[in-house]
């Protein structure tokens, strides 16, 4: 009952702060190739900042034990950058299409559609040899540990991860404290750190009921679908994650009844299926390199997890790539067309 | 105030994912000559946020910004003009 209740607490503070922030990094890594803006990007990063302070406090103090993704390379940059190439066809990451959902999207629900049975297939269905033999053929370890930043230079997590924390804040305020102005909406610096306080909420609530991780989007919809698929097995049961992610749907869908921006939106059918489309191979992708953007970037980063550094690049190299062909070259080629 | 301009042209974007708004707006604006008004028709919030902060990088001007209740806005954008 505790996963429950804590679960979907998370998930509507989540989604709420994600409907009223529109935080999406399908958006946060094209929007720099597509737009040149960088709004969503600042935001990324003002919430990967701010968890990572979070995590070593708590850490520091005895709340977590850290538990970064495995570091397997080929998993890793095969997965995230097709994932990454798949969050631009869908028209949003995880977290992204997530939120849309609740806030009446149809292509959002088709891409959600499709994620989940990309993410089924890979972790339990048909892919799941190839999945695991290329994980378990590329994993590289550190001694007994996961490798992170900390246990390859040989420092203190707490202490690396505060002082990183330190020097980019320093830095920013000479460098751009000044220019600093607030945007329409909530701000990617309001928006960026809501995103990094639920993340650190999420952790020790998520760790009671013995998933030790902060926050995640495709496991928590695969599981969904196998309990939706197996309604009378008992022995298949929603957890925390899956909590969640019903959580975030539901408070994305009040965020947007208060803001008035609740509305059945259908795109082209053509649109649909590309999304559906898009989302399959975000599924595919997320699970076999261990997880989706949410996972990588923005819980393991933070944690300074190898493996989520080689995924989190590997997901901006294929969301470039696939912006590059989807909308670069098709706007450069309709300018100079006529 | 806004009822006085006529549109040359009208987009209707309602409906459309992250990021046609934008670059049907940008590339429509591209396309026309310097004073031509845009009319936008759009219902995504990401947008009604995102193409005012850009269109200024292209120098194009945004005239008025209408909501029309729920997520609907109506955008009058002044192209700068290029052709």
């Amino acid at each position: 009952m505790e996963l429950v209740i804590t679960g979907l607490f998370v998930g509507v503070l989540f989604g709420f702060v994600l409907q009223r922030g529109r935080f999406c990094m399908n958006s946060a890594f094209r929007d720099i190739v597509l737009f040149k803006d960088y709004a969503l990007l600042k935001t990324v990063a003002a919430a990967i900042l701010v968890s990572m302070a979070g995590f070593a406090i708590m850490e520091l103090t005895g709340v977590i034990t850290l538990a970064p993704k495995p570091l397997w390379w080929g998993a890793n940059i095969l997965g995230s950058f097709v994932f990454g190439i798949g969050m631009v066809i869908a028209g949003g990451c995880a977290s992204g299409i997530t939120y849309r959902v609740g806030e009446g999207m149809v292509g959002a629900m088709t891409a959600v559609l499709g994620l989940t049975i990309g993410g089924y297939i890979t972790a339990w269905g048909f892919l799941k040899g190839f999945r695991e033999s290329l994980q378990g053929s590329t994993k590289i370890m550190i001694g007994e540990a996961n490798p992170t930043l900390s246990n390859l230079l040989g420092i203190d997590y707490a202490v690396l991860a505060l002082g990183i924390f330190v020097v980019v804040v320093v830095l920013w305020f000479i460098l751009a404290w000044k220019k600093y102005e607030a945007d329409k909406g909530w701000g990617w610096l309001t928006t960026g750190f809501l995103i990094g306080l639920v993340a650190i909420i999420a952790w020790p609530l998520s760790a009671a009921t013995e998933r030790n991780y902060p926050l995640g989007i495709t496991k928590g919809w695969i599981v969904i679908a196998k309990k939706l698929l197996n309604l009378t097995n008992s022995e298949v049961q929603l957890g925390w994650i899956s909590w969640l992610i019903i959580g975030t749907v539901v408070g994305a869908f009040i965020a947007a009844l208060i803001a008035r921006e609740l509305k059945l939106r259908v795109p082209p059918i053509k649109r649909l299926l590309i999304t559906f489309g898009g989302g399959l191979v975000m599924g595919f992708g997320a699970v076999l390199s261990g997880g989706c953007n949410i996972t990588h970037i923005l819980s393991g980063v933070p944690q300074l997890s190898l493996g989520s550094f080689l995924a989190g690049i590997s997901i901006i190299l294929g969301a470039w790539l696939a912006s590059y062909i989807m909308f670069v070259r098709p706007m450069k080629e309709a300018e100079s067309g006529e | 105030m806004t009822e006085e301009i006529t549109p040359t042209k009208t987009l209707d974007v309602c409906g459309e994912i992250c990021p046609y708004p934008d670059m049907n707006t940008m590339t429509t604006l591209k396309k026309m000559q310097k004073g031509d008004v845009l009319e936008v028709l759009l219902d995504y919030p990401l947008s009604v946020e995102r193409i005012p902060r850009n269109l200024k990088k292209q120098g194009h001007k945004l005239l008025s910004d209408e909501g029309l209740g729920g997520p609907n806005h109506r955008f009058l954008i002044e192209a700068y003009g290029l052709k």
